[in-house]
């Protein structure tokens, strides 16, 4: 097969879609565009939710490192020497503690169990962006007592009756509202809310936070002791050199990173978006496959006739066959590129409009590499749907084929 | 330049086998404007196919050109189609999606031996022969039946083959046109001694032949000689 020849045959493929049935050629690209989006939008709603859900548990659970108590012990204590000794080492940002406790909240008639999160507002600034999803009211100050800021989740709806309601709440509170808040060992408090909050992070939405000062009031001691601590690494720097570095200081024996904890929680859950994807993935090029073959073998065969005097005229078999094959080409690449353009535009709609539920809000995920190896895939499948019926019919013999 | 000797053709009809050919001897010259005529089902056009490398035969043999071309590859024989030979049938077979000077351009540009100058050239003399280089952008669709013949010609010949055949060229033409392709046929046998090999069952059309070459059940019942 020479270069003249395999030129003719590209004449011939684009001449036949150019003048050809416009309408055939429309839908055909149509159909490999959405087998495209098909093929990449499930696994990039996943992989969505999962970069979704991991950022949520990094902003507003456990940092980039998280220190844990050692083992026995059920906090991290002497805290604020261990809190020096972290913010002095190089790639740590900010650590910053945690220490919650479990409470009863009363509001009016509603009573709703929920746990209180100490936290020191300024320092928390850098680990969380708390402080931004804030909706109503004000964020913590750093000597605030009295004051509590709670999630959405808590706060309620005063429209929704309590027994319609999909998880409990206090009902409907506003800022400036008094909420009696009963620790579980026995100190109680009228606090006033300061703020309420939405982060869209279940967990966090089903908390209420105080400052580090009251949290000691309640404790009626002062608190150097953490349930755990949060550690943001600095830009440039990896979260396993901080781990690292933690460790040889000998900080705490149970260090993890976010890779670490997700591996093991989360690593499941994400295992089993991988398991979906890939039947997901299989099924798409299944059926882009059928489906072009479909398309290119009816096409050759309503020219059958064409493809006998085509030879019968002294055109070789490997020209007529390469015609269909370049048709297929041309029309997977503009499918796949409008199936790029379907899922780009998708993606770039739920940035701004994610799919949001009471567990996690997902935006589509795609990275370049995504897109090179669909587009790739595809591209694979829509040659082999194309090439074996192409194959069949060119090689046909002249008399059976004109008489078509 | 065309020789036959015991050509034969059989068909299997479920159990009862049809000879289309039945043992044609046949020679015909260089420069002669041959008619194949018979009733149907005589085998005219199943000897066109055959000389035309278009069919198998199921025995004997044929040269062209002096090659016994039933011993020639697949290949072989796509390549001599090109080079060699030309063919006009009845149903005009362009490729709609291509031009007129694109269909006539198509078996020369799959020829090594000419580039696109000379493509262009020898496309633009023929179509200007024929008198239908004014319609050479139009496509197949918005031609009239006479205009699609004359472009199957000027495609036939457009590699100045050695043999031209035709298979009842003018079978879906009125008379004013068939006479307007048949007058076409026979310049161009005058002008450029063009060896032309044509099926026909118009008795009208005999005035344009050098030789009838008459068939009935498969064989030649009158060699016109």
């Amino acid at each position: 097969m020479g270069k003249k020849e395999l030129k003719v045959s590209l004449f011939l493929a684009w001449r036949s879609l150019k003048r050809g049935s416009r309408s055939s050629a429309l839908l055909t690209i149509l159909i490999i565009g959405m087998c495209f989006t098909n093929m990449i939008f499930l696994p990039a709603l996943f992989s969505g939710i999962g970069q979704g859900i991991t950022k949520q548990i990094v902003d507003y659970e456990i940092g980039n490192v998280l220190v844990s108590p050692q083992s026995g012990n059920q906090y991290v204590t002497d805290l604020d020497a261990t809190l020096d000794l972290i913010n002095g080492m190089p790639g740590v940002e900010r650590a910053t503690p945690h220490f919650s406790k479990g409470a009863t909240l009363k509001y009016r008639q509603r009573i709703l169990g929920a746990s209180i999160r100490a936290i020191r507002p300024t320092d928390e600034k850098y680990i969380s962006p708390l402080y931004s999803k804030i909706i109503a009211g004000s964020y913590l100050g750093e000597g605030d007592t009295g004051e509590i800021i709670i999630g959405k989740t808590v706060a309620g709806d005063s429209s929704v009756r309590e027994e319609d309601e999909f998880q409990a709440s206090l009902g409907g509170v506003r800022v400036g509202d008094s909420v009696t808040i009963e620790y579980g060992n026995g100190f109680t408090r009228d606090y006033r809310v300061k703020g309420i909050y939405e982060t869209g992070w279940n967990s966090a939405d089903s908390t209420g936070y105080v400052t580090w000062t009251d949290m000691e009031q309640v404790e009626g001691k002062t608190l150097d002791k953490a349930d755990y601590i949060t550690v943001k690494v600095k830009p440039g720097y990896s979260e396993k050199f901080v781990k690292d570095m933690l460790q040889s200081y000998g900080v705490s024996p149970r260090v993890q990173t976010t890779a670490d904890l997700l591996s093991k929680g989360m690593g499941r859950v994400l295992q089993s978006f991988a398991i979906i994807n890939m039947v997901s993935l299989i099924v798409s090029i299944i059926i882009t496959t059928i489906v072009l073959f479909i398309v290119i073998t009816i096409k050759t065969i309503n020219s059958r006739k064409q493809i006998g005097i085509m030879k019968a005229i002294g055109v070789d078999k490997e020209v007529i066959m390469h015609n269909y094959g370049f048709q297929v080409i041309i029309l997977a690449v503009f499918g796949i590129l409008l199936g790029a353009a379907i899922t780009s535009i998708l993606a770039v709609y739920m940035t701004y409009n994610p799919i949001v539920t009471p567990e996690w809000s997902a935006t589509l995920y795609l990275t370049p590499m995504d897109l090179l190896m669909n587009s790739l895939i595809l591209f694979a499948a829509a040659i082999v749907a194309g090439y074996v019926p192409a194959y069949q019919v060119s090689r046909e013999d002249i008399q059976t084929a004109m008489r078509a | 330049m065309i020789r036959t000797t015991d050509l034969r053709k059989v068909y299997q009809m479920g159990d009862v086998q049809v000879k289309a050919l039945d043992g044609i001897d046949l020679t015909i010259d260089k420069g002669e404007f041959v008619g194949i005529m018979g009733p149907s089902g005589s085998g005219k056009s199943t000897l066109l196919h055959m000389l035309g490398l278009l069919d198998q035969p199921t025995d004997g043999q044929i040269w062209l050109d002096g090659v016994a071309v039933n011993k020639l590859t697949d290949y072989e024989k796509t390549m001599f189609r090109l080079y060699k030979l030309g063919y006009v049938f009845q149903d005009y077979a362009l490729v709609p999606e291509l031009t007129v000077s694109e269909n006539v351009s198509l078996p020369a540009m799959l020829r090594l031996d000419r580039n696109e100058e000379e493509i262009a050239r020898s496309t633009t003399e023929i179509l200007e022969r024929i008198g239908i280089a004014d319609r050479c952008c139009h496509l197949q669709k918005e031609l009239s039946g006479g205009q699609q013949q004359r472009v199957a010609i000027a495609r036939a010949i457009v590699n100045k083959p050695d043999i031209l055949f035709a298979d009842e060229p003018c079978a879906n033409l009125d008379t004013e046109n068939s006479r307007m392709v048949l007058g076409l046929f026979r310049e161009i046998n005058d002008e450029m001694n063009q060896t032309i090999v044509m099926v026909s069952h118009e008795e009208w059309h005999k005035e344009y032949f050098h030789r009838i070459i008459k068939l009935r059940d498969g064989k030649i019942i009158d060699y016109g000689k």
